[in-house]
């Protein structure tokens, strides 16, 4: 039998396979934490022995490095994208579903999120929401995380919510709703039983998309110095790596291929997710 | 009828407009501090009050939005605090808006001097080969961050190659060259993703004008490929690409701050870094007040301009 998906999906599958598994089972596996110094090893280009990455200036291993901020940026991603999906997608149904005032102040509420580029509101975020009662004290890095992953759900909830908010407004209109609501179902049961599981593959798709946009916001606030404290994501690598590209180029590159990939990846497969949601559409 | 839909549309600008800068200014009011603290770190309690007094914290939420607006639509946004001095927002921006601007516009005229004849030409050859090489190349660079490909161009033209200046920006009075030098990087590795974008968009649409009757009719009349592909098909298969690319010039504007940083353009964009890591609330949220004005502004003029390129889409857009 013919596979449904062609080589390049099944890459960019096996490559986020591969990123979820270094960012659950990551810390298990047997090398070096990523802040452990090697001073022997200072500026190593890769396929170094005991160090295929290389190791940076600082003296940490790049592929610890790597590995580590598989989880950072894996843990980032799903919670935002997830909880802004949900609920950006709750706010898009009901308001789609119920239309009237509630549907043109949700959409409206959309429209204001989205007229502020992607990284301005992060970055406005993030300095509003990590500003301590003590200016002169930092902020905890937990904070810091929370404030990031908070900003990113807003980025996230306008993109997903207006994607929910026009697949419901194609659904509910459609005569198995219309049918249901004529016999008398609670509107509660009609979401949850018919719209719901016909929204869902197309915000799935959008969601892939949606992780690629938070890792390439979270990298770039990162290079911007306001990302996850201590410089562990692929982006703070990126931003590490920056600072001495003349003499130690890899640190700088590594990061940034892991980081492409993935997006490519994720972008890919919402791609494909939504060719096919668009091929199920034309056969009916 | 034209009327209503421009009042419509009209209000719909002013309501955001007014929604992201109430919330801005709710934002500085949600701080855990007195901004008044944060401008004047070592000012005496007097001077700060006199601060507070100043930029009208002490009326409420609603007062200190109004007597903000009343200021911005006058064109005072605010000031920049440092230590021993005061510098007007206003005379930031009049150095880096005509940057920023700039920028936009060569991104633009770059990414779409590129994209129209790929997407005319892969739409063209839709399933052979240099369709799919195209689309496949663009959708990989398409997923590569934009500043990545400017710490590469700064690794490789600038560093190793030494053929371009990695920083800083100069005016036309230094020269033309000397002037299109420093902007080259930062406007390829803006353009790089939008690129892919246009392509992409014009060609779907491409696609579906080339199997409409008139182009079957142009073809049968003898008209040459070239002739219906750039007089016929190009300009009913543009809309959605220019409106798309009238979108990306706002936040072009305001959002190109990691590549502003990198290139150290101090545009808008890093205005907005700057505002932000120097705690600037006040300079912030006039700055970001201005960028969601230009980006309503934006989508207003593509909807006049869709309309005169394509009368059907005139009242079509209205529930947009």
């Amino acid at each position: 039998m013919r596979s449904k998906y062609t080589i390049p999906t099944w890459f960019a599958f096996g490559w986020l396979g591969f990123a979820v598994f270094l960012a659950v089972f990551g810390s298990f596996l047997p090398v070096d934490g990523y802040q452990v110094i090697h001073g022997d090893f200072i500026d190593s280009p890769p396929f170094t022995p005991g160090h295929w990455f290389g190791v940076d200036s600082n003296g940490y291993d790049i592929f610890s490095g790597i590995i580590n901020g598989a989880r950072l940026s894996v843990f980032i991603a799903v919670v935002s994208v997830g909880l802004g999906g949900a609920i950006g997608s709750a706010l898009g149904i009901t308001a789609a579903y119920y239309r009237g005032r509630y549907d043109s102040f949700v959409n409206s509420a959309f429209n204001v999120v989205l007229s502020v580029p992607n990284l301005v509101l992060a970055l406005a975020l993030v300095a509003v929401l990590a500003t301590n009662v003590d200016i002169n004290q930092p902020v905890p890095a937990w904070r810091r995380l929370v404030t990031l992953i908070v900003s990113l759900t807003v980025i996230i909830i306008p993109i997903l919510g207006r994607i929910a908010r026009a697949a419901t407004l194609a659904w509910s209109g459609r005569e198995f709703v219309v049918a249901a609501r004529s016999m008398g179902m609670r509107d509660r049961d009609i979401i949850a039983r018919h719209i719901i599981p016909n929204v869902l593959p197309a915000l799935i798709a959008v969601g892939f998309l949606a992780v690629g946009v938070v890792i390439i916001a979270e990298a770039s606030l990162s290079l911007l110095g306001v990302g996850i404290p201590d410089g562990a994501s692929w982006g703070g690598m990126i931003a590490r790596g920056r600072n001495d590209l003349e003499y130690n180029p890899h640190a700088l590159y590594i990061p940034i291929i892991a980081l492409a990939f993935t997006v490519i990846s994720t972008n890919h497969v919402g791609d494909v997710l939504r060719g096919k949601l668009d091929g199920r559409e034309g056969r009916l | 009828m034209r009327a209503t839909f421009w009042l419509q549309r009209l209000a719909q600008l002013l309501i955001t407009v007014f929604f992201v800068t109430f919330g801005c200014s709710l934002l500085v009011q949600l701080l855990p501090v007195s901004p008044a603290e944060i401008l004047l770190p070592v000012g005496s309690p007097e001077e700060r009050a006199l601060l507070t007094k100043e930029i009208g914290l002490d009326r409420g939420p609603i007062g200190y939005y109004l007597k903000w607006l009343g200021e911005f639509v006058r064109g005072d946004f605010g000031d920049i605090f440092y230590s021993g001095g005061r510098e007007a927002v206003s005379s930031r921006l009049a150095v880096a808006f005509p940057r920023s601007m700039l920028l936009m516009i060569y991104t633009q005229v770059l990414a779409l001097s590129i994209a129209i004849p790929l997407g005319i030409w892969s739409a063209y050859r839709v399933g052979r080969r240099a369709d799919k090489v195209i689309s496949n190349t663009l959708f990989a660079m398409s997923s590569i961050p934009n500043f990545a490909i400017a710490l590469v161009l700064v690794l490789v033209v600038g560093v190793r190659l030494q053929w371009l200046p990695t920083l800083d920006y100069q005016p036309f009075s230094a020269g033309i060259w000397e002037h299109f030098k420093h902007m080259i990087m930062p406007v390829v590795s803006l353009s790089v993703g939008l690129i892919a974008a246009y392509t992409r968009l014009l060609r779907a649409d491409m696609i579906a004008t080339l199997r409409e009757d008139y182009i079957t009719m142009a073809a049968s009349k003898g008209l040459s490929d070239r002739l219906i592909l750039w007089r016929h098909a190009f300009r009913p298969s543009s809309i959605t690409l220019f409106t798309s690319a009238a979108l990306n010039m706002g936040g072009l504007i305001g959002g190109a701050i990691v590549v502003e940083t990198i290139f150290a353009t101090y545009g808008v964009g890093f205005e907005v870094f700057a505002a932000i890591s120097g705690r600037q609330y006040i300079a912030l949220q006039s700055i970001v007040g201005l960028i969601s004005m230009f980006y309503v502004l934006f989508n207003l003029i593509i909807d006049v301009a869709a309309g005169f390129v394509d009368p059907r889409t005139r009242d079509r857009r209205v529930n947009a």
